[in-house]
Order: structure tokens, then sequence, then C-alpha cells
């Protein structure tokens, strides 16, 4: 078993090592820098192989000690009930929340379907050796930090030493239910689809986690040493269950058939993209025009449950809540000035808004996934004259559908600041509504123009291109920074309106020069 | 006519696939590509299709006496593994074809003729593609590199997933048009090679060498053109 579990872990590393020295390689500063040489040196694959061992052991340490830190140690503070026993309170439910979440052996991973699949390696072996790994990787990384946070909060050492096992029992015991619970009905769960009974149950373990404490009502060392005990003896029985399980292969198959491989991608829109491949393809769709505007017209209906379904829905929402916040100021007058101030400080937060409710990103890889990788295999396709002229194609559906939302927020923040007693200056109105129909265009193009001068993908939709991710954690920084900065409206929206402006034009000119060379198969 | 090679060069990293490859392919000849796996075929189609870079040589299509580049146009490109846009359905993808090479195609027939000529049956011609079967979707991108009456026909592996029946058809189609295209068909059935091609070409280190069949019988020529791909072997 040790064998297995060596093996795995090569193989786990070799790709990750390939991985890091790919996308190393498509950010063109070092690209420049090394020389080609330098890719297949046994240096550079050594040192990406090291990486790739310390981010391993880091994550170990980090995760866990950030888990604690900032879900537990920060806010038990702010509990009615003591620090030591929130602590302890807190930790517990959380735990339980931990085990509907996740069991590791009802992970769909890549790694799994490597190994199992294509390397032929012993489905029983890999899954328990792994299994116990990530056991170990818990009592490891719990320890230092149970430790030194528990005795902060005034934690008795015994408790604090016990806590990791504490984590490791309850996993097994999630993970032998999960195996007895495949035995009768004889369906593997996927652990990252939507389950209902989990769900449910993650949402009382946090209700119970945080708001119980809250209250004043938390369990003290003698109770947790007591449900430790009642569970450290269900685990004995649980263990000897998972060792004794046969049938790790046939979950394998179920887990890890193609769609549900690719389903479990962590990237949430890569699934919704992966599904719509298998699925929401709307066979309804008719269209009058003809060439390119025929081809993007029936690309748009086809996935119109990706694209204008969901842009609706937002629409919708954002209605929904417009309508609410127009009835809370007539209602509550103190809601007024509230809201007011809001419409003149908060502009910064509508960039996280608009940026979150942009379907940009969905709808590229929509596109890579179900059109451009086939169709970029054909020669007229690669015409400049084609990529171009599908590109502004793209980009006004693109733009219409992201607008359908933004006007709702565009026309109804001037609303809103009017209703609420509105203000001297009459630019605000106007900055209001300009800068949020900029900043829904500015998105689309943000989107589309990254698409087409780096594209990123492949037909995995694994993003293999460091520019790409750097520019996109980038976009979503600056955005997530904004939110909570108080800045007058008349200040940020004329930036930001500029701003938007300057960059749209200067990302369409860099897409109608150099798209024609850049869109392309990797 | 004739398509020029000339020493054509191409590396992946450190790896020298093509080591100056030359050839001249002439109209009116059907030529079958033979190579080992690996040997560098599809690279070479790439690479006359300018999917690829070439590092050094030259393509170049001659016409009566004059030499001029390769156009797009030019070329009808069948991969082996077929790739079709999956959201259309097989009468969208015909008329989107159509629609956006309206002037390069001399006759334009109904899309039914189209799919008649393929036979790929009513039933299908409104489904999705990307509910095709592989036969279908090869017959799909088959049709759309003919449709557009390239000279040059680059067809890398095409036969091997179409029923007999096709790909007898097939067969006979290619025969039919011949005396007006250049045709490379790359395959690794020998049978077949040798049962539909005029020239016999094999790619093994990097260049291309023509099978003179003299007058050797079938299984006298057969061995000579295994002794040459086993050639690569030794080196
Ligand atoms: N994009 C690429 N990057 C690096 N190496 C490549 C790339 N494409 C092909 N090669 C290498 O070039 C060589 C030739 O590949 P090619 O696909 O042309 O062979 P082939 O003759 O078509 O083989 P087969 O008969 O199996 O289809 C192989 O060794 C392959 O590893
Ligand atoms: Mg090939």
């Amino acid at each position: 078993m040790i064998d297995t579990f060596l093996m795995s872990f090569r193989l786990k590393n070799a790709y990750q090592t390939n991985g890091i020295i790919y996308s190393l390689k498509s950010i063109p500063v070092i690209k420049k820098l090394l020389p080609v040489s330098l890719y297949r040196s046994p240096g550079l694959k050594r040192l990406a192989n090291f990486v790739s061992i310390l981010w391993e052991i880091i994550s170990t340490f980090l995760s866990k000690l950030l888990y604690l830190f900032i879900m537990i140690f920060l806010l038990k503070d702010h509990m009615k009930s003591s620090p030591a026993n929130s602590f302890m309170h807190i930790f517990f439910f959380l735990t339980v929340a931990g085990g509907f979440l996740n069991t590791q052996i009802f992970d769909p991973t890549r790694d799994k379907y490597y190994a199992i699949f294509l390397m032929r390696m012993s489905a029983r072996k890999y899954m328990l050796s792994n299994y116990f790994y990530f056991l170990l990787k818990i009592v490891v990384g719990f320890l230092p930090f149970t430790l030194l946070l528990g005795l902060l909060s005034g934690i008795p050492m015994v408790i604090c030493l016990l806590m990791p096992l504490f984590v490791v029992s309850v996993k097994l015991v999630f993970t032998a239910f999960a195996l007895h619970s495949y035995v009768r009905t004889g369906h593997a769960k996927n652990e990252n689809k939507f389950n209902p009974v989990a769900l449910i149950g993650i949402a009382a373990s946090l209700v119970a986690a945080y708001l119980l404490p809250f209250l004043g009502y938390a369990i003290n060392g003698a109770i947790f040493l007591t449900l430790f005990v009642i569970s450290a003896v269900m685990a004995v029985f649980s263990f000897s269950y998972v060792l004794k399980f046969r049938e790790y292969r046939s979950i394998c198959k179920e887990l890890l058939t193609a769609d549900s491989f690719v389903m479990n991608r962590k990237d949430m829109a890569a699934r919704a993209v992966q599904k719509s491949l298998q699925t929401n393809i709307e066979i309804k769709a008719t269209s009058s025009k003809s060439g390119y505007q025929y081809f993007n017209d029936l690309f748009v209906q086809r996935h119109s449950m990706l694209l204008t379904k969901s842009a609706k829905y937002i629409t919708l929402i954002s209605l929904t809540v417009l309508a609410f916040s127009i009835t809370a100021c007539f209602l509550i007058h103190e809601a007024k000035p509230v809201i007011n101030g809001m419409m003149l400080t908060f502009l910064p937060y509508f960039l996280f808004v608009m940026y979150f409710i942009n379907r940009g990103k969905v709808i590229t890889q929509a596109m890579f996934m179900n059109c451009d990788h086939s169709m970029l295999t054909y020669r007229f396709y690669r015409q400049p004259r084609a990529i171009l002229f599908l590109f502004t194609e793209r980009l006004k559906s693109i733009i219409w559908i992201n607008l359908m939302p933004a006007s709702v927020l565009a026309f109804g923040l001037p609303l809103l600041l009017w209703l609420t007693g509105g203000t001297d200056n009459v630019l605000n109105y106007v900055l209001l509504f300009v800068s949020i129909v900029a900043m829904s265009v500015f998105f689309s193009v943000h989107n589309m123009v990254l698409y087409y001068l780096l594209q990123p993908y492949n037909i995995g939709l694994e993003i293999k291109n460091g520019t790409f991710s750097i520019l996109n954690s980038f976009t979503y920084f600056v955005c997530y920074f904004a939110i909570g900065k108080k800045v007058p409206t008349l200040i940020f929206g004329t930036l930001i309106s500029v701003f938007c402006i300057v960059y749209i034009a200067v990302a369409l000119i860099l897409a109608y020069r150099l798209a024609p060379k850049t869109f392309k198969l990797r | 006519m004739k398509l020029i090679l000339n020493h054509i060069v191409k590396s992946f990293d450190k790896k020298e696939v093509l080591r100056g490859a030359s050839f001249a392919f002439e109209k009116g000849k059907i030529y079958g590509l033979l190579g080992r796996n690996g040997s560098g075929k599809t690279t070479l189609f790439n690479c006359i299709n300018e999917d690829l870079k070439i590092d050094n040589g030259s393509i170049l299509l001659e016409e009566n006496r004059v030499k001029r580049e390769l156009c797009p146009d030019d070329i009808g490109y069948v991969l082996s593994t077929p790739v079709v846009p999956e959201f259309l359905t097989g009468r969208e993808f015909l008329k989107f074809f159509l629609d956006i090479n309206m002037k390069k195609i001399p006759d334009i027939k109904p899309i039914d003729e189209y799919f008649n000529f393929v036979k790929i049956g009513m039933e299908d011609r409104d489904r999705l593609l990307k509910d095709y079967s592989h036969g279908m979707k090869s017959k799909m991108q088959m049709l759309v590199s003919f449709i557009a009456n390239p000279c040059i026909l680059l067809l890398d592996e095409p036969l091997t997933s179409f029923d007999v029946v096709v790909a007898d058809e097939m067969k006979r189609l290619l025969r039919q048009i011949k005396k007006d295209h250049i045709i490379i068909f790359s395959t690794h059935i020998m049978e077949l090679a040798l049962d539909l091609c005029d020239e016999i070409v094999i790619l093994s280190g990097g260049v291309l060498e023509n099978m003179e069949k003299d007058d050797l019988s079938n299984e006298a020529f057969k061995d000579k053109i295994i002794q040459a791909l086993r050639k690569d072997e030794n080196d």
C-alpha cells in the first residue's frame, strides 16, 4: 500500500510540476528571461518539483491555521459564552459541517482519475492510502495550531491535543456512513454536486456553531470530552468498516465517469459550461441572418440557458432588491438618509457588484468549449477578416446581454437617489447612470479582449496561461478592494467612467490589431 | 499544376521532425503518404496548411510554369479526428459554410444535395452535430473541405472511421475528382494505399522519398515499402 501511495504521490507531483512549468512558460516576461533550453533542463524541473512539494507542506499547515484563526479564533471574543467554551463549541460544529462537506473519498478529483483509470492502480489501495494520508495531514496540520490558539483561548491542554483527533474521528464516521449509503443505494454521491441533505446538515451546523454561543449557549470542556469519546468509539468501528470495504473501484467508476469527472472542476463557471455542453444546447433556434451573424445568432440562442436566461435572473433579482429599497424608503423614514448617503458615496461597491454579475467569463468559456476549439481548426475561420467580424458580432451580443441587468442598476440608482431626497448637484444622477453603464461595457469588453488576445483555454477548460490568470486575479482583487471604500460619487463616478472609456478604446484597438495573430488554438 | 516542397525543416524545441523534406506533388495523381507513428505526417500537413510555421524551406504552387505562394483557398484539409461546431445542426453548419464561401463556390446546389452526396440520412440532417457519430462528423468535415473545391486536398487518415460502403464510395469519389486536384493522403493501411494511390511516398527520417513500383509484384512492393519504413529504426 505504501508503494501505491508513493507512486500516486509521484504521479500527482509530476503533473503539478509540469503545470507549474507550463504556466511559467506562458508569462511573456519570464519566457524572454529564460532561454528555451532551460525549460527542458533538469534544474527547472527540480525547482518546479520543489515548489510543488513545498506547496503541499505549506498548504497543509497554512490552510489549518487560516481556518482556525479566521473562522474561530477571531470570532470567539464576540460571543456571550466564554472564549474557551466558544472556541470548543464552534470547533465542534464546524467539524461536523466539514464532515458533510468533504470526506475525500467521494470527492472526484483528477488525481484519482489519472491514477485509477489511466495508470490502472489498484483502486482500493490508492483510495485507502490517500485517505490515510489525508487524515494524517489533518492531525499534523491541526496539532500545532489547536495547541497554540487553544491555549491562548484558555482551553485545557488535553483538549487541545485531542481536537485534531476529533476531526479525524468525525471524518471517519462520515466516510463510513457515506460508504454504507453507497452499499444501500448503489449510488455514489458526488460531493461536489448539490445535495439537499448535506446542505441542510451544513446549514444547521453553521447556525449551531455561531448562533448558540452568541446567545450564550456553548458546550464546555466536559461535554466536549464526552462527545469526543463517543465519536472516537464510533470512529474505531468506522475505521474497520472503511478498511474492510471492497467496492472502491465501483465507487470511482461512478464518480469519475467522463462527465462527472469534468463536472467536479472547482471552477463553477467551467462546470456550468461543461454542463451546457452535455445538456443545455437547445435545439430550438432559428435565425434569418446569414454568414457569421447567423452563426453567432444561433450560438447565443442555443446557449440561452447559460447566457440570456441567467442574465434575466440577475435582472429580476436586481429589480427585486430595487423594489425592496424603494419600499423601505417609504415605510421606514430612517432608511432614507442612509440610502441617500450610500448613493452618494458607495459607488465603489458597485464595481464589485458589476464584476460579479458580469457573464463575460462564462460566455467566453462557452465560446471556446462549444465553438472555437473546433472551428479554429478550419482555415477560413482563422482568416483575420473572419476573426474580427465575429469578434464584433460577439462583442455586440455580450454587451447587450450584460446591459440587461446593468440597465436596472443604471436607472435604479439615480431613481433611489431622487426618492431619498435627491442631491444639489445634478451631475450625480448623470454620473451614477453613466458609470454603471460604463462599468458594464467595460467588463464585457475586458473579458472578450482578454479571450481574444490570450486565448487561455484548452479543451479541459483548464486555464493554461499565466498572464491570463494574473490579469484575472488582478481584476478580481481590484474589484474586491473597492468594497467598502467610501468615495464621493462625483469623484469616483468621473474617474471610473473616464477610465472605462479609455480602457475600452485602447482594448478594442489592441484587439483589432492583434487578435488575428493571437486568437488560435494552443 | 504542381505542389513543390523545398527542403522543409521543422522542429519542436530540439526534436527535429522534418529535416529537409522535398517533393513535387503533381496534379492528377493520388499520393499515399506512409510513415511510422510519430514520423511527422500530421506535422507535414500542418506545415503545408500553414497551421505551423516552417523553420526553413519553402512551399510553392507551380501553375503554368509560374510559381506562387499558397493561399488559404488552395487547400482543403481533413483532419484525422473530425472537429465540428457541436452547437449547430448539420444543415446549419452547411448553410453557414455556404454563406461565407458564396463567392468562391462556382455552382451552389441546394443543401440537401450535399447531404445526399455523402449519404447522411434525412433524419440526421437537423440534429445537433454533437450527437453525430465519429464517421458522420468525418463526412461533414470532408464535405466542407470539398465544397469550396480547393486544388490541393490533404487527407490525414481519412477513411478509417467510415463504414465499408462509404469508404468505397469515398474511394470512387477521390478517383473521380483526382484529375483536377493534387490529393495527398496519409494512411496506415497498406492495402488501401496500394489500391487507391498512384504514387507511394514515404516519410522517414524527416525526409520524403518516392517509392518506385517499377515492375515489382504487389507483394514484393509491399516488402520494399516495409523495408524502407524499417530504416528509421536503424538510424
Ligand atoms: N505541438 C507539438 N509539440 C511538440 N512536439 C510535437 C508537436 N506536434 C508533434 N510533435 C512531435 O512530432 C513528431 C511527429 O508527430 P506527427 O503527429 O506529425 O506524427 P504522425 O506521423 O502524424 O504520427 P501518427 O501516424 O501517429 O499520426 C512526434 O514525435 C511528436 O511527438
Ligand atoms: Mg498523425
